[in-house]
């Protein structure tokens, strides 16, 4: 008899296995995802928006409402669902690209307007879908597809720093953490604070997760977990970015 | 080079894109198939996953090859490019007898390999980089002993030049020096040339460079990427 | 329940963006999103100075994908939502139309045409009669209601949002610069105190229940593997849009019949065109008029009837040939021939039309 872990309960046993690649992070972050609506018990109230790009592949992963959106505007959908009915709680889950590059007018604006949704952006430093091409969030020397001499930070910039922007834009009531797949606790706690966030009516709520993509990267399980642990963390820092309760204690 | 054919033989199939790998590895599996020996052609092409493969699969297995390759259908969003790695796919090189693997482009080259469990301790494999000299980015020696500089770990060469529907014995034959002049250089061996079978039957069995000449059908024709 | 702004019938003076307006209240939407854009500003103007004062919701985007997408969102949510475009606007608005297409939401689009391409100007054309109809990667699958006057924006306002409802197909209230800006009077009643029953919205996510336990979850996508299911997807569409097409499509028409010229056009360019036949056909010239009020589907059956019958169809519109590609493909096989009187992104009096028939009658 072989040994099953647990799924979490708001998943869909239907379509699992689910079609990640093998040692792809997505998984990861769905399950502390999956975990924390368990927990917070709105597996009946929560919606869940994916973008295209690998994220497209999760559209039926949970026994909760979902709508695979277009690429970058899964953010306005789940705005647009959340005015039209506040009662639910409304989840766009997308990729890097989707995030930073093709929407990134809906992710400033949505975090400058503080719309009361909360968004998980996995960042695998890629475009994976599309067979690895350079994204926002590609390391300086990194070879992608578009890239193919290593990402010239002269030529095309260094990393977004999503977090930190949607941090700086955001009022107060808003939260924003960068978690890592690396730690599924730690990551599961921001995802949980962020989902609260929503549910307490406070405001935006944005949680960047690092995560991985072998396929893309050409890398064995050691060289994957090395560039996640190691490389990525030079760029993006793992921790809360802004958290309500805190920034109100400050200024006691 | 000579094949032992009690030996198991892994190759992997790298290159260019539209080199000719997909049309290689075919042809490499049928080939040995045909010698009664068992065959996994496994596709690892991440760039058009199953794109290449989908139409022949069946004519495959009916040939008595086992094919690892997603059915489109169960590939959700494959609409949108897609690339996604079957689990199954990374366990290939467990599988017993002759393994196929035809690699996708890119600029991790034969990096892909690091995806398969047990790749980098295979005593069996052999990375072979299939050139197309009539492709612009590997028409001179030059140009191909710098292309194949940069896949990464690559132990022969295959010369698969043709020039589509105007291929003649010449164009193959002008291919052959070239590889094999990359060869030199690059100090690894050319496992063969290919040549569809009416052009192979013009050239011999070996090619202007002493290569020996496998006959092809060429089946990406049939096929939609 | 909040109270209505209209209720019994009354005349009024208005512009029509005000129209627009008020027949959304009265058709029960329930939320706008909108970027502004002229010349549809005043769309939003009185819907936000309604919104509060009528249980409304109002939402100001970062740009036009941002409206369509957010107004997606709303009809999933199951509220009736709508939002109001032109220009370039309309053009991004095109994506996420094309969604709406693909998973067949009831999105109702009011479109004020202004000149193109690219900014040209806020004023007027009938330019985006192209976009409007078969924009997007797609087919169509889309319903257009071209209006002509302030109480055709009000009537027919009203009944996009019932169409979409129940056909579920986006719908378009197709309107221009000149109509959003004019003021004339109009009607404006209650629909429900004339027997026009209010078509009621359904949700697609946030149903009561918890999905897998109470209900099966609400899952929708736009993105297929293979050619064959995407193909089956839209043959369905395909059955199911010619099926409804004879009954959604509707048009106007006068003396059509029985003259050698018809004159076709539509929208406000359709009031010079009446105004022309009129009054030649008072003088005793034998001259007819059609107008299709749908653009999509396009009235073919009728359309083709008069073909059969007249020699010449006078083609009049503010554009080159958009709505002339549109008459052309249902008329295909008919006898007519085709005279155009194109004037992009101008507006055509009924003096033009008048002497351009008589021209053409020698």
């Amino acid at each position: 008899m072989s040994v099953q872990l647990a799924m979490p309960k708001s998943w869909r046993v239907d379509t699992k296995p689910h079609k990640f690649c093998p040692g792809c992070g997505h998984g990861l972050v769905l399950k502390a995802l999956g975990e924390a609506i368990d927990e917070l018990g709105i597996q009946d109230k929560a919606v869940y928006g994916c973008d295209i790009g690998c994220s497209l592949l999760s559209w039926d992963f949970f026994n909760i409402d979902a709508i695979q959106t277009h690429h970058g505007r899964t953010t306005p959908v789940i705005t647009g669902i959340k005015r039209a009915n506040p009662e639910v709680i409304g989840i766009a889950y997308m990729g890097d690209g989707g995030g930073y590059a093709i929407g990134s007018q809906h992710l400033v604006n949505a975090a400058a307007r503080n719309e009361k949704i909360t968004l998980i952006l996995v960042n695998n430093t890629q475009y994976g879908m599309t067979g690895g091409q350079m994204a926002p969030t590609t390391m300086p020397g990194q070879k992608t597809e578009t890239s193919p001499y290593g990402r010239d930070p002269e030529k095309t910039g260094y990393p977004t720093q999503g977090p930190e922007m949607v941090a700086a834009i955001t009022q107060e009531g808003a939260y924003v953490a960068r978690g890592t797949v690396a730690n599924p606790k730690q990551m599961k706690g921001f995802i949980k604070k962020a989902l609260e966030n929503q549910i307490n009516g406070r405001g935006f709520s944005f949680v960047e997760i690092l995560s991985t993509c072998p396929t893309n990267w050409r890398t064995n399980a050691e060289d994957t977990w090395k560039f996640l642990e190691k490389d990525m963390t030079k760029y993006f820092k793992v921790g809360e970015i802004k958290v309500p309760e805190s920034r109100h204690e400050e200024g006691k | 080079m000579r094949l032992n054919i009690s030996s198991r033989i892994v190759e992997a199939y790298v290159g260019e894109y539209a080199s000719g790998k997909s049309e290689v590895a075919v042809n490499r599996a049928l080939m040995l198939s045909r010698l009664g020996r068992t065959v996994t052609l496994v596709d690892l092409d991440i760039v058009e996953p199953c794109y290449t493969l989908r139409p022949i699969k069946l004519e495959l297995i009916a040939a008595g090859i086992q094919v690892l390759a997603w059915e489109t259908r169960d590939t959700e969003g494959l609409g949108e490019a897609g690339n996604v790695i079957r689990a199954e796919n990374r366990w290939a090189l467990k599988r017993p007898g002759d393994i196929i693997l035809d690699i996708g482009y890119g600029v991790g080259g034969s990096r892909t390999l690091n995806l398969l469990e047990g790749a980098g301790t295979d005593p069996d494999l052999r990375v072979v980089a299939v050139i197309n000299a009539s492709r612009p980015m590997t028409a001179s020696i030059e140009d191909i002993t710098g292309y194949v500089g940069e896949l990464g770990n690559v132990n022969m060469l295959i010369n698969n030049t043709h020039l589509g529907d105007e291929t003649t014995a010449d164009i193959v034959q002008e291919g052959a020096r070239l590889v094999s002049g990359a060869s030199v250089i690059l100090d690894m061996p050319v496992l063969a040339t290919t040549a569809a079978e009416e052009i192979a039957a013009i050239i011999g069995p070996k090619d202007c460079a002493g290569n020996q000449v496998w006959a092809i059908k060429r089946y990406m024709p049939q096929t939609f990427w | 329940m909040p109270e209505k702004p209209i209720k019994g019938d009354k005349r009024y003076f208005m512009t029509g963006n005000e129209v627009v307006a008020y027949a959304a209240v009265m058709a029960n939407a329930d939320i706008m999103y909108g970027y502004p854009i002229t010349p549809q500003n005043e769309i939003m103007h009185y819907w936000t100075r309604m919104a509060p004062k009528y249980g409304k919701e109002f939402l100001q985007t970062e740009d036009e994908l941002s409206a369509g997408f957010t107004t997606v969102g709303g009809v999933l949510a199951g509220r009736k939502a709508f939002t109001a475009t032109a220009g370039p606007g309309n053009t991004l608005m095109q994506e996420p139309i094309s969604m709406a297409e693909a998973m067949r939401l009831p999105i109702v689009v009011a479109v004020q045409q202004r000149g193109g391409p690219s900014t040209a100007t806020v004023i007027y054309s009938q330019q985006e009669v192209t976009l409007t109809t078969f924009g997007g990667n797609g087919e169509g699958f889309r319903i257009v209601y071209s209006t002509a006057t302030h109480q055709e924006l009000y009537d027919y306002t009203i009944k996009a949002f019932n169409t979409a409802w129940k056909y579920r197909f986006p719908t378009f209230i197709l309107g221009d610069g000149y109509q959003a800006k004019m003021r004339e009077s109009l009607t404006m009643y209650d629909p429900e105190s004339r027997g026009i029953e209010l078509v009621s919205p359904e949700a697609y996510v946030g149903m009561p229940g918890t999905p897998g336990i109470d209900r099966p979850p609400g899952q929708y996508r736009n993105t297929y593997n293979v050619e064959e299911e995407l193909y089956e997807v839209l043959q369905q569409y395909q059955k199911e849009y010619d099926a409804i097409a004879p009954e959604v499509a509707e048009f106007e028409s006068l003396g059509a019949e029985d003259s050698d010229l018809v004159v076709v056009s539509h929208g406000v360019v359709s009031r010079a065109a009446k105004e022309a036949v009129m009054e030649l056909r008072e003088a005793g010239v034998k001259v007819g008029y059609f107008r299709p009020i749908t653009l999509r589907p396009m009235p073919e059956k009728q359309l083709r009837e008069v073909a059969n019958k007249a020699k010449t169809l006078l083609i009049a519109e503010s554009a080159i040939g958009q709505l002339a590609r549109l008459v052309k493909d249902s008329i295909y096989g008919c006898g007519a021939g085709i005279i155009p009187l194109f004037k992009p992104g101008a507006g055509i009096t009924a003096e033009e039309i008048s002497a351009k028939i008589k021209s053409v009658l020698g």
